[in-house]
C-alpha cells in the first residue's frame, strides 16, 4: 500500500491520509476500549500464567509445621519425595524431635527431626508416609548465586498459622539485596550471605520457601529486621540455598554440625581511608592457616573463589561453609599472591546454647508435646553431637553400600602385595607397598621399600611413637594410612572401634596430573561423601565421590595439631574382578610427597594366609 | 500523511504503552544497578537507643553534592558517605532547609583534589516532570537497617503510590516534619536509614526523597512517604509568600548561594516559646535536658532552673533542632502529654531510677506551668537572642 501510494497521484495521497487516519482513530479507541474492558495486553497476561503456574507447580511441596500440640509453629518445604523438608532450627527447636506436618492436601503427617544447623538456622525434618512407598511433592533447590537484586521471588508459608488447612499463603515482591549479613544472637542463628526480599514476612513464615519465578528454591525465610515487633518491616531475609547445599549432607546425616571460622584474628584496615583491606592480625597456633604459613600483616584477597575486602564479604564468605571444609584463601604479602588450601576451624569451641527466639519467629506453643507413638519413636536415635544419631546410620550405610559396588574385600584378608613406581620429588624408582598377613586373625604388617636398603615397616599395634607411625619421613604417615585404607575396605565399620559416622558433604582435592601443585585448586575440586573414623590413635576421613560412590581419597592424621596425611586414590583397575586403584597420590599440606603407581597388584584372601 | 503516521504511531505507542515493565516478570535489576550507583550512604551521629546513625543520600551534582533529609544524624562535624563503588569520603553539609526537611551536603574530597565527576540525578530536569498518580508503581532505594556498607548495593523495595497529599500535623499523635505535599507508599520503606532514598519510577527516573519514620502514636500505625522533587512550601518571611522550593535548594545551594527561608510569622498561633534552652541534641531521643533558662522569660518567670537532671517531656522527639528553634510551635498548655511524663512510662525511660522518675514528674509539673506562660510570648525574641546551636523548647 504504501508503494502504491507514492507512486500515485494527490488525491489518492489524500484518500490514503484518511484512511490512515481512521485507522489510527481506531487503535485510540480499541487501545482504550480494550483496557476499559480490563482486557489485559498478551506480555502481561502471559506474565500472570506464568506465575500462577509456578505456584500451582511448588504449592503442594509447602508445609505447615507444628509441635505435636499444634499449638504453635512455622513453614517448610519438601526438597525430596522420601519426605526430608527443610525448615528452620528455630521452628524446630521448640518441638523437640517430633513434630507434625500439614500439607496443602490437607493431609496432617508425622514427621522427625533429621539434621539441625544451629548457626545457619536450617534444620531438616521427615515426614512420615502413610503409605509404604508414599512419593511426596518436592520443589527443587535453585542457584542461589544467580539470584539478582531486583529479581522477583515469592514467598511461601503460614504467616500467623492462618492456614486450618494448611493451605499456604503466598507473598510476591522483589529481592531487595543478595549476601546480606546479619549479625549473630550469641554465637548462633548468625545469617551470612543471605536473601533480602520486600514481601512480607511475617510470624509463621520461618522455614518457609523463597522461590525464584521458575519454582526453584532460592532460600528458606527465617528473620526480618525489627521494627518495634516480630511484624512485617519491608525486610526479610532468607538463608541461601547455596549455603544450605552445602550443609545439606551433614543435614541428611542426623548431625549436629558447626559453622567454622578461619583459625586467624582479621582486623578491617584503612576504614579511614577510601578502600579498607582484610588483615591478618593473629594467627592461631595449631590451625590450618598457621601451618600454611599465613603471618600477620597479610592481606586476605580472596576465598573459596571470592572477594574478602571488607568485614561483610569476610563474614559471608566464612558463613556458608561447615567446619572441617578444605577451600582455597588467597593472600598478598609483598604484592606477591598465593594461594594455599585452608581447613576451617570450628566456629564454636564450647556450645553454649541459648533459647532461639527472634523475628520472625515461629510460634512457640505452650502445651507439653504428647508422647510418639512406638513406630514413630523409633526414627530417633539421640546421640551427643547429632540432631539424630538413627539418620546417620541410615546416610553411612548408604555409602557403604555404594564402596561395595565397587568391589567386596571382605575376603581378602590375606596379605596384599603392590609392585609400584614411585615418583617422588626428583627421582622416579621403583618400589613395593605390602600388608604381610601374619596367621588368620593378626594384624598386618606394613612394608615400603624402594631398594638400596630404604626399608619401612610398621605394626600399627605395637610401635608407640608417634614419629615411627608417621613413616615414611614427610608422608604424615603413609604406612598407617595404608593400614586403615585396607581396614576400610576389609572390615567396613567393624574395622573402627573409636567411631564410624557419616560426616556429611565435603570437597577433596586430588591432583590426577603430573603437574602439581595446580594453577588454581578449585579447578580439581570433587564433591564427596564422607566417613569419619578412628581406629587406635588414626583419625580418617575417607571421601567418596557423590558421583558414583567410588572412593577417591582418605586423610589420616595421628596428631591433632600436624598436617594429615592425604592418600588420593585414582585409575580404578579390575583385580580379582574387583575395582582397586592402580595411581596413590600421597600429600601432606601443600606438598606432594610421591605418587606411586601400581605395576601389579597381588590382594591375597583369607584362606591362602600369606 | 506524516502527521497522521504520527498518531498511528502514537497509537501504537499507547498499546504498547500498556503493558510496562513491572507488570510483566521483568526484573527491574538494570533500574535498580543504575539508581544504586547515583546513591551514597551516609554517616552520622546516633547509633545507639535504636537510633539510626546512617542514611541515604542522592546524588545531585557530578562533584558530590548530595541531597537527603535533614535528620539529627547531620549533627556532627564527622560526616561520612560511601560512594556505590566502596569509596569512603568525607563530606558536609552545605546548607539545611528545615521547610522542606531536606539538607544539602557536599563529598570533601581527599587532598581537596576534585573527584573524578560523579554519576548524579539531574533535579532541575526531574522537577519538571509531572508527578507521579496515585496506583502507579514506584521502586525505594535506600540503605535501610543500614544492611549494607561500601560497595554493598542498598536495598530495593517496589510499592504503589497510595495517594498524593499532606501529611497530618496533629501534636501528640503525628508530627509530620514536612508541610508540604508528598508521595504516601504502600510499602514499608521509611525504616532506619532510609530517609533521604530514592523513590523512582519504573524507569529510574527520580520521584523524590525517602523521609522519615512516621508513627502515629495512636494507632500505632507507619506512614511510608516521601518529599517529591517538586516540594514546594509556601512561608511567610517578614510578611510576604514565600516559595520555598527543593530545586532551589539544590540549584542555588550547589553554587553556595541558597539562603533557607526565614520564618517571621508563626503558623496558626499554636504554641509559643518558653525561654527554656536545652542541652544540644545530638540525637534524635536526647532527653530534653535544661541548659539555660533565659533571663525574663516566661521559664524564667516560672522559676525553672538550669539543671540538668530534670527533665521535661519527650514529645518533641524526631525533628532536627533548626526544624524545632525556626518552625514547629512550642507544646500547648495543658497537652495532655504532660500527664504522660516519665514516670508514668517507665519503658520508654530504660536505665532511669526511681527517684529520677520522681524528679522527672516534678519537672514534668514545672514544665506545664512554663507552657502556659510561654503561650503569650511573641515568638521573634527567639531568632534575635539565639544562634543555631541551641536548641530552644
Amino acid at each position: 500500500m504504501h508503494t502504491q501510494a507514492n507512486g500515485s497521484g494527490r488525491q489518492q495521497r489524500r484518500r490514503l491520509a484518511l484512511w490512515l487516519g481512521w485507522l489510527a482513530v481506531l487503535g485510540l479507541a480499541g487501545s482504550m476500549w480494550s483496557a476499559a474492558a480490563q482486557d489485559l495486553p498478551p506480555e502481561v497476561l502471559e506474565a500472570q500464567t506464568k506465575r500462577i503456574q509456578a505456584i500451582e507447580r511448588v504449592k503442594p511441596a509447602v508445609v505447615a509445621v507444628f509441635d505435636r500440640g499444634r499449638k504453635g509453629g512455622g513453614s517448610g518445604v519438601l526438597i525430596d519425595e522420601r519426605g526430608y523438608a527443610l525448615t528452620n532450627y528455630h521452628v524446630v527447636e521448640p518441638t523437640g524431635p517430633f513434630m507434625q506436618c500439614g500439607l496443602p492436601d490437607g493431609v496432617l503427617y508425622d514427621a522427625v527431626l533429621v539434621g539441625i544447623d544451629k548457626v545457619g538456622d536450617v534444620a531438616l525434618i521427615k515426614l512420615l508416609p502413610k503409605q509404604p512407598g508414599q512419593k511426596f511433592p518436592t520443589a527443587p533447590l535453585g542457584d542461589s548465586d544467580k539470584v539478582k537484586i531486583g529479581d522477583w521471588a515469592m514467598s511461601m508459608g503460614n504467616p500467623f498459622l492462618l492456614a486450618v488447612d494448611f493451605a499456604p499463603t503466598v507473598t510476591y515482591g522483589l529481592v531487595s539485596g543478595t549476601n546480606r549479613w546479619q549479625f549473630p544472637q550469641g554465637e548462633l542463628l548468625e545469617y551470612t550471605d543471605c536473601i533480602q526480599v520486600d514481601m512480607s514476612i511475617n510470624p509463621g513464615n520461618s522455614g518457609g520457601p523463597l522461590f525464584n519465578m521458575d519454582g526453584e528454591i532460592i532460600g528458606i525465610n527465617g528473620r526480618i529486621s525489627p521494627k518495634r515487633g516480630r511484624v512485617n518491616s519491608g525486610a526479610g531475609y532468607a538463608i541461601s540455598s547455596n549455603q544450605i547445599k552445602n550443609f545439606l549432607g551433614h543435614l541428611y546425616g542426623g548431625l549436629d554440625m558447626d559453622h567454622a571460622s578461619l583459625g586467624a584474628t582479621v582486623r578491617s584496615e584503612g576504614e579511614d581511608g577510601e578502600f579498607a583491606r582484610m588483615v591478618v592480625q593473629e594467627v592461631l597456633d595449631g590451625t590450618d592457616v598457621a601451618r600454611r604459613g599465613l603471618e600477620p600483616e597479610d592481606e586476605l584477597v580472596a576465598f573459596a573463589g571470592r572477594p574478602m575486602g571488607s568485614v561483610n564479604q569476610y563474614k559471608n564468605v566464612l558463613g556458608i561453609y561447615p567446619e572441617g571444609w578444605r577451600l582455597p584463601l588467597t593472600y598478598r604479602r609483598n604484592n606477591e599472591k598465593r594461594e594455599v588450601l585452608v581447613r576451617l576451624q570450628p566456629l564454636r569451641a564450647q556450645a553454649k546454647e541459648p533459647p532461639a527466639k527472634q523475628g520472625p519467629g515461629p510460634i512457640i506453643g505452650k502445651q507439653p508435646a504428647p508422647p510418639p507413638d512406638p513406630e514413630l519413636a523409633k526414627l530417633y536415635k539421640a546421640k551427643k553431637g547429632f540432631a539424630n544419631y538413627y539418620f546417620n546410620e541410615l546416610e553411612r550405610d548408604r555409602v557403604l553400600a555404594a564402596l561395595a559396588k565397587h568391589g567386596d574385600f571382605a575376603t581378602l584378608t590375606g596379605s596384599w602385595s603392590l609392585a609400584v613406581d614411585v615418583q617422588l620429588k626428583k627421582t622416579k624408582r621403583p618400589g613395593k607397598l605390602e600388608l604381610r598377613q601374619r596367621g588368620p586373625d593378626g594384624d598386618p604388617i606394613v612394608l615400603y621399600s624402594l631398594g638400596a636398603g630404604v626399608e619401612y615397616d610398621l605394626e600399627p599395634l605395637k610401635d608407640q611413637s608417634i614419629r615411627e607411625k608417621q613413616d615414611p619421613p614427610g608422608s604424615g604417615g603413609l604406612l598407617m594410612a595404608m593400614y586403615v585404607y585396607r581396614r576400610l575396605l576389609t572390615l567396613g565399620a567393624k574395622g573402627f572401634e573409636g567411631g564410624f559416622v557419616y560426616g556429611g558433604f565435603e570437597p577433596a582435592y586430588p591432583v590426577t596430573g603430573d603437574a602439581y601443585p595446580p594453577k588454581h585448586w578449585k579447578d580439581q575440586r570433587v564433591d564427596c561423601d564422607v566417613i569419619k573414623a578412628t581406629h587406635i590413635d588414626a583419625v580418617s576421613k575417607f571421601y567418596f565421590d557423590r558421583k558414583d560412590g567410588k572412593l577417591i581419597g582418605l586423610e589420616m592424621s595421628l596428631a591433632r595439631d600436624e598436617d594429615p596425611c592425604e592418600v588420593y586414590f585414582s585409575d580404578y583397575r579390575p583385580v580379582n574382578g574387583r575395582q582397586f586403584p592402580h595411581r596413590f597420590e600421597v600429600r601432606r599440606g601443600m606438598d606432594r610427597f610421591a605418587v606411586l603407581t601400581v605395576q601389579q597388584a597381588t590382594l591375597g584372601s583369607a584362606q591362602e594366609g600369606n | 500523511v506524516l502527521l497522521v503516521l504520527g498518531g498511528l504511531v502514537l497509537a501504537v505507542l499507547l498499546l504498547s504503552g500498556t503493558s510496562p515493565p513491572g507488570h510483566t516478570q521483568e526484573a527491574f535489576t538494570a533500574v535498580a544497578e543504575s539508581v544504586n550507583r547515583k546513591l551514597v550512604k551516609v554517616y552520622g551521629s546516633g547509633g545507639f537507643q535504636g537510633i539510626a546513625s546512617g542514611g541515604t543520600g542522592v546524588l545531585v551534582s557530578s562533584q558530590g553534592h548530595i541531597l537527603t533529609v535533614a535528620t539529627q544524624m547531620l549533627d556532627t562535624r564527622d560526616l561520612r558517605v560511601h560512594l556505590w563503588d566502596g569509596r569512603r569520603l568525607k563530606a558536609e553539609v552545605v546548607v539545611i532547609e528545615p521547610e522542606l526537611d531536606l539538607a544539602l551536603l557536599k563529598i570533601r574530597p581527599p587532598d581537596n583534589l576534585p573527584l573524578e565527576p560523579l554519576e548524579h540525578f539531574d533535579i532541575s530536569q526531574a522537577a519538571q516532570q509531572p508527578l507521579a498518580k496515585p496506583g502507579d508503581w514506584v521502586l525505594a532505594i535506600s540503605n535501610m537497617f543500614q544492611v549494607a556498607t561500601r560497595e554493598e548495593p542498598m536495598s530495593v523495595q517496589r510499592g504503589v503510590i497510595a495517594a498524593y497529599g499532606k501529611l497530618p500535623i496533629q501534636r501528640g499523635y503525628t508530627e509530620a516534619p514536612f508541610a508540604g505535599e508528598v508521595y504516601v507508599i504502600d510499602a514499608v520503606t521509611n525504616n532506619p536509614g532510609a530517609a533521604g532514598g530514592a523513590l523512582v519510577n519504573r524507569k529510574g527516573q527520580l520521584l523524590g526523597l525517602i523521609g522519615r519514620e512516621l508513627r502515629n502514636r495512636q494507632t500505632e500505625t507507619w506512614i511510608n512517604y516521601a518529599i517529591p522533587v517538586q516540594a514546594a512550601v509556601k512561608v511567610d518571611e517578614d510578611g510576604k509568600d514565600k516559595l520555598v522550593r527543593a530545586v532551589d535548594l539544590v540549584e542555588l545551594g550547589v553554587q553556595g548561594k541558597y539562603r533557607p527561608a526565614v520564618v517571621t510569622k508563626r503558623r496558626e498561633g499554636k504554641g509559643a516559646y518558653t525561654g527554656i534552652v536545652l542541652v544540644p541534641s545530638p540525637v534524635e531521643r536526647t532527653p530534653p535536658y535544661i541548659e539555660d533558662v533565659l533571663p525574663g522569660s516566661p521559664a524564667a518567670l516560672a522559676k525553672l532552673r538550669p539543671d540538668d537532671s530534670d527533665r521535661l517531656c519527650r514529645w518533641r522527639a524526631g525533628q532536627h533542632r533548626q526544624s524545632v528553634q525556626r518552625d514547629r510551635p512550642p507544646h500547648r498548655a495543658g497537652h495532655r502529654a504532660t500527664a504522660r511524663g516519665p514516670a508514668r512510662q517507665p519503658h520508654r525511660h530504660r536505665g532511669l531510677a526511681d527517684d529520677r522518675a520522681a524528679r522527672c514528674a516534678a519537672a514534668t509539673r514545672r514544665a506545664a506551668a512554663t507552657r502556659y506562660a510561654a503561650a503569650r510570648v511573641y515568638p521573634q525574641a527567639i531568632e534575635e537572642r539565639h544562634p543555631v546551636h541551641a536548641t530552644i523548647d
